[in-house]
């Protein structure tokens, strides 16, 4: 009786709050849906995924089921706002040996073969999205962990005392209904793509994503004077609404490198 | 020895995908894409990790020896998209099941699992998307 006394008065306390924290919440989702367009939801992958469908028998009951790649190979020349892209980067022609070497020998050198962070922009669109009236969060998941992304859209400027990292500081804004992420501030060992796209840590990143009818577009292009003859705009990706929900991913346990008898690989993201 | 090994044609490895979800080494330069090897035993190990899962089997071998044989395949979050979880294996952990593997080039008993027959006749084979 006593209990159920405490635990009636508990709830007399606490459900007016959670109601509160509710509606608050509410409120500040529908404050920013009113301003820009909410881009918060789940999204599919869109990234280079393990090409194979799965073949099921059960009891003579054959079914197959097929991964869906479209968010990562779709054409979206044609979607309106989308950039003019270019499907490899531009190097200054001093380092495109390098690059070349660096292909060539993937399956040795691309440190995401070795459960490495892909970094930005390399990890693609975020796999979710939760938009606030002063910062907007990225959610990812990825074989070497599951990286977010504060980016404030409030105005304030880049830290000026961050420390480098794989994932960058990033700022946001609006550009009309265009979400524009503003990162820099990188550490240098990570690829921004495929085929040995090496950059300094005067790498910067500026993602645009819009709503195209329920999907969303990502489209984003890397600066590096550094090592690039010009900016490198990537083509644009086109995810959709999702309802797998994210998942902690698995620890990352490479032991396949030093089975390598040669220097094939396959195409990565 | 319990398990063979047999020569498929090259366009069936061809297609079939063995990528990661997100990157990890060809396939070609570890496994034999021209071969496949059938295993049965018994499930002994489950690893449900990143960047490839790994099932582990104890199989009979020559002269009644015991091989531990090894089996990656594809990511843990590939399994997730067609609806298979690590406890669709686990069913039938100490149990006898059937693989067949691209095997590894080094002769290791090590292979790339593209098919696996579960205690209850379930088949589960990775195929062209």
């Amino acid at each position: 009786m006593t209990h159920g006394c405490l635990r009636l008065f508990a709830c007399a306390i606490l459900i007016p709050g959670v109601a509160l924290a509710q509606q608050a919440s509410g409120t500040t989702a529908r404050r920013a849906a009113a301003t820009h367009p909410d881009l918060s939801g789940v999204w599919t992958y869109a990234i280079d995924r393990a090409p194979s469908a799965l073949k099921k028998d059960v009891d003579g009951v054959v079914t197959i089921v097929k991964i869906d790649q479209s968010a990562r190979y779709a054409d979206t020349t044609s979607v309106p706002g989308v950039r003019p892209s270019t499907p490899k980067p531009s190097y200054k022609p001093e380092l495109r040996a390098k690059v070349q070497d660096l292909f060539d020998h993937q399956s040795k050198t691309d440190p995401v073969f070795y459960c490495g962070r892909p970094g930005v922009p390399r990890i693609g669109p975020p796999r979710k999205i939760v938009q606030l009236s002063k910062e907007t969060i990225f959610f990812y998941e990825d074989i070497s962990g599951d990286p977010y992304r504060i980016i404030p859209t409030d105005g304030r400027p880049h830290r000026d005392r961050a420390n480098p990292s794989h994932y960058g500081d990033s700022v946001g804004r609006w550009e009309g209904d265009v979400f524009v992420v503003d990162a820099r501030n990188f550490v240098e060992d990570t690829w921004f793509g495929e085929d040995g796209y090496f950059h300094t840590d005067a790498m910067r990143v500026v993602e645009r994503l819009w709503k195209v009818g329920d999907d969303l577009l990502w489209q984003a292009t890397v600066e590096d004077p550094a090592v690039l003859t010009e900016p490198w705009t990537m083509p644009a990706r086109l995810t959709k609404p999702s309802t797998d929900s994210l998942e902690e991913s698995p620890k990352c346990v490479e032991t396949d490198g030093g089975k390598l008898l040669n220097d094939d690989h396959h195409l990565q993201r | 020895m319990r398990h063979t090994v047999f020569p498929v044609g090259s366009l069936v490895f061809t297609l079939l995908g063995v990528a990661s979800l997100h990157a990890n080494n060809s396939p070609s330069a570890i496994f034999d894409m021209q071969k496949r090897v059938a295993v049965t035993g018994t499930l002994s190990k489950i690893d449900w990790i990143n960047p490839h899962i790994v099932l582990t089997m104890d199989a009979k071998g020559e002269g009644g020896k015991v091989d531990h044989w090894t089996f990656e395949s594809n990511p843990p979050s590939w399994y997730r998209s067609v609806g298979l979880a690590r406890a669709d294996f686990a069913k039938a952990l100490g149990q006898t099941i059937s693989v067949e593997a691209l095997p590894a080039r080094d002769g290791s008993l090590f292979g790339y699992m593209r098919k696996i027959t579960l205690p209850d006749r379930t088949t589960l084979e990775l195929v062209t998307n």
